[in-house]
């Protein structure tokens, strides 16, 4: 059994398709959240669960809503789960209505009821039911309750509706008119099909076994068109349907929903009017990014994660250290794994708690809804640079890991504001990145480390937005558009705080286990061996002798060691391999810190140089497979790579030059 | 008289949204919003940033150029 999870956006489809899968999906309070189709395996071994991304209707404007409908033309599956919002029946039953005349069987999961009753709505899930034809299931998707009914409903036999709507003389003329013109497409079924023709789906509409036929039906559609304003001069087929689904929801909420108390003002719009506020808007949202920093460092993240590095250098070293004595290990044994692995893994892992810190705010933010609020506030700004708000979504969502947030960029509509995106979201500083500000700041910026951080983070922001006005002026700009939904906001639930916290978090741990894992020994290697055998001194190894043809090209940004310059060009597959680099190459004394070592290379300067460099220089390896599959194309992909190192070289030469100039 | 002549907080009702870009008139088709409704305009963001209404209990953000095509009339 294969069933497919359909819904408006953000009404909770990953929520419960977590539940019935026991897996783990992203979940956020804003549209959008899911751009891929998923699959999961349900519960009980019933059979598969596909989550898609959310859609209002089957015509899709954005390339997330284009999988949604896609699937219904080119999947096989059994049925349909829907998932409905019981706060906001109306819009969600337009949809519903467009699923049933699909004509699979459907089952309904009625969600938030708690929102609804807080609105003073009481729906009845019996009449709903009724009045459809297909059953429905109470749920509150987000605690779990009333998932079981829904396995349970899964279970038995599902029934195709018998359900059919009249969409008034001239449509319905048209509608049988066209079935009979369609040619039998993959046993769909046709009156859905030719309903969608004429609503306008471009997804059916450029279905290749309809090509001969395109021209003959279009310019029907338009007479029809005509035909329906003779009574209306402003009437469109897309209207009109949309009038007689509107009829038919009207009457059943009728019969389904109680209203029984008036709306009071809610705390939704009491925490709107200070967020969106005309002067507070940006200053609290740059006030919100630095609190979450000064915890992230100052506060919380920085003390363990020194207690940790204690540990490692400590306890941890010598330990292994005994084993491997004990064991009968060979020197070079000792050497790998002292310190090649406990040095480049334990770098990077000692960084674990100030990640976990800043993933558990990010989460906060994307589960309590203000993500769509910062969207709002800084359309202002993006539209400025050719973008619009909805595009600062991916951009925060790349603070977190920039994969996602490349991915992201799916929602948004015009192709050219989403180019922009995909392009510039690797500028958003990473957290693979916060381990090599962490490093560095601990060093060199003791007092001012949330500050020095912050600094980069804007940075990064400034220049994508620079960037985007750039890149946005070269490219021919089509009209920018910017909508957005406000979700109401929502106490964010312990539970999906906490795995989406870990979530997020574990890709890190689990990297440090592989990549860095594999990346460290090959770095220790390299280091260790030279033309003059094993066991060669640091600076004779083949390592020193690649790199050191490189660091003069870093000279006039301030780094001009070879250390840095392989720091660097390992920082390729992935950000935190420059802490394992530095880790593996700059002899560590037992008790000490590589904070302390460094401090002997760098200089307050030459280190924020350093830091503004990894910021902008290149994106790493996944991030630029990610970025060749969203845009498709390799000459795009290559000029992402070729910008950012031109970029990074431009600013690190400013802010060093700048910096001697002015006495630092 | 448009929209954005309302003051915020003020309600009206939608008589035409034939101006607005194609996209941006879909979109509001979506969530319900069309000739007829009830919208209240909440308010804007400054230096002419987007504008927040409420149509049916939710509340939408568009452009303001966007909200000063839309037609409406006291209630």
């Amino acid at each position: 059994m294969q069933v497919a999870l359909f819904g408006n956006p953000n009404t909770g489809k990953t929520s419960l398709f977590n539940e019935l899968t026991g897996s783990y999906e992203y979940v956020g309070n804003w549209t959008g959240v899911t751009v891929e189709k998923k699959v999961g395996r349900l519960k009980k071994n019933l059979g598969l669960l596909i989550d898609l991304p959310g859609i209002y209707a089957l015509n899709p404007l954005s390339k997330d809503e284009a999988v949604a409908s896609n699937f219904l033309i080119e999947e096989e599956f059994t049925s349909i789960l829907n998932i409905v919002d019981a706060s906001q029946l109306a819009r969600n039953l337009h949809l519903t209505i467009q699923l049933m005349e699909y004509g699979k069987p459907v089952l309904i999961g009625l969600n938030m009821i708690d929102v609804a009753k807080s609105r003073g709505m009481k729906v009845d899930e019996k009449s709903l039911s009724k009045g459809l034809g297909v059953p429905v299931v109470p749920i509150i998707a987000r605690t779990g309750k009333g998932c079981g009914e829904i396995s349970e409903r899964m279970r038995e036999k599902p029934v195709a509706p018998d359900f059919r709507i009249d969409y008034g003389d001239v449509i319905e003329e048209a509608a049988t008119r066209i079935m009979g013109i369609l040619p039998d497409y993959k046993s769909l079924n046709k009156r859905w099909l030719a309903l969608q023709f004429l609503e306008g789906n471009e997804v059916i509409r450029s279905i290749s076994a309809f090509r001969p036929l395109k021209t003959e039906l279009l310019a029907y559609c338009t007479e029809v068109e005509n035909r329906l304003r003779e009574k209306n001069p402003h009437a469109s087929l897309k209207q009109e349907m949309f009038k007689k689904r509107q009829q038919f929801i009207d009457r059943l909420i009728g019969t389904a929903v109680e209203q029984t108390g008036s709306e009071r003002k809610t705390l939704t719009e009491k925490i709107d009017a200070v967020v969106t506020n005309k002067f507070l808007g940006v200053p609290i949202f740059i006030g919100t990014m630095y609190l979450m920093f000064c915890i992230t460092f100052n506060w919380l993240g920085t003390p363990l994660s020194d207690l940790l590095d204690k540990f490692f250098s400590g306890p941890l070293t010598d330990w292994i250290e005994a084993g491997l004595t004990k064991a009968g290990a060979t020197q070079f044994i000792r050497d790998v794994v002292l310190n090649g692995i406990v040095a480049g893994v334990g770098g990077v892992l000692v960084f674990v708690p100030q990640i976990f810190v800043l993933f558990f705010f990010i989460s906060l933010i994307e589960d309590s809804g203000y993500m769509a609020r910062v969207a709002m506030v800084m359309d202002r700004v993006m539209e400025a640079v050719g973008l619009n708000g909805r595009a600062f979504i991916p951009l925060i969502i790349g603070f977190g890991c920039n994969v996602p947030g490349v991915m992201a960029s799916r929602t948004i509509e015009q192709p050219k504001e989403r180019l922009l995106t995909t392009l510039l979201t690797p500028l958003m500083s990473c957290s693979a990145r916060l381990s090599v500000y962490s490093l560095f700041v601990s060093a060199f910026f003791h007092k001012y480390q949330a500050l020095v951080v912050l600094s980069l983070y804007l940075l990064g922001i400034v220049i994508a937005l620079v960037l985007a006005k750039v890149f946005s002026m070269v490219m021919k700009t089509e009209g920018s558009v910017f909508i957005i939904e406000l979700p109401p906001y929502r106490v964010p639930n312990a539970r999906s705080l906490f795995r989406g916290t870990w979530d997020k978090g574990k890709g890190f741990v689990r990297k440090a286990g592989t990549l860095i894992f594999g990346g460290t020994v090959v770095i220790w290697l390299i280091s260790y061996t030279g033309p003059g055998g094993l066991d060669v001194p640091v600076d004779k190894s083949f390592m020193a002798l690649i790199c050191k043809y490189l660091a003069p090209l870093f000279q006039p940004l301030g780094f001009g060691t070879w250390q840095a310059a392989a720091a660097l060009l390992t920082g390729f597959m992935a950000k935190e391999v420059v802490v394992s680099t530095m880790n593996v190459l700059y002899f560590v004394p037992s008790g000490a810190s590589l904070a302390d070592v460094i401090q002997h290379a760098f200089t307050p300067l030459t280190a924020y140089s350093f830091m503004v460099f990894i910021l902008l220089y290149i994106p790493c390896l996944s991030t630029v497979a990610m970025v060749h599959k969203e845009t498709g194309s390799g000459k795009v992909t290559l000029f992402s790579i070729g910008y950012a190192l031109t970029v990074a070289y431009v600013v690190s030469f400013i802010i060093y030059q700048g910096g001697r100039l002015l006495g630092f | 008289m448009v929209l954005t002549e309302l003051k915020p907080g003020e309600k009206g009702i939608i008589t035409d949204l034939s101006h607005i870009d194609e996209n941006i008139q879909r979109r509001l088709l979506d969530l319900g919003v069309l000739e007829g409704r009830e919208v209240c305009y909440k308010c804007a963001l400054p230096f002419g940033g987007p504008c927040l209404l409420e149509v049916c209990g939710q509340c939408i953000g568009i452009r303001k150029k966007e909200a000063m095509r839309i037609q409406v009339e006291c209630s």
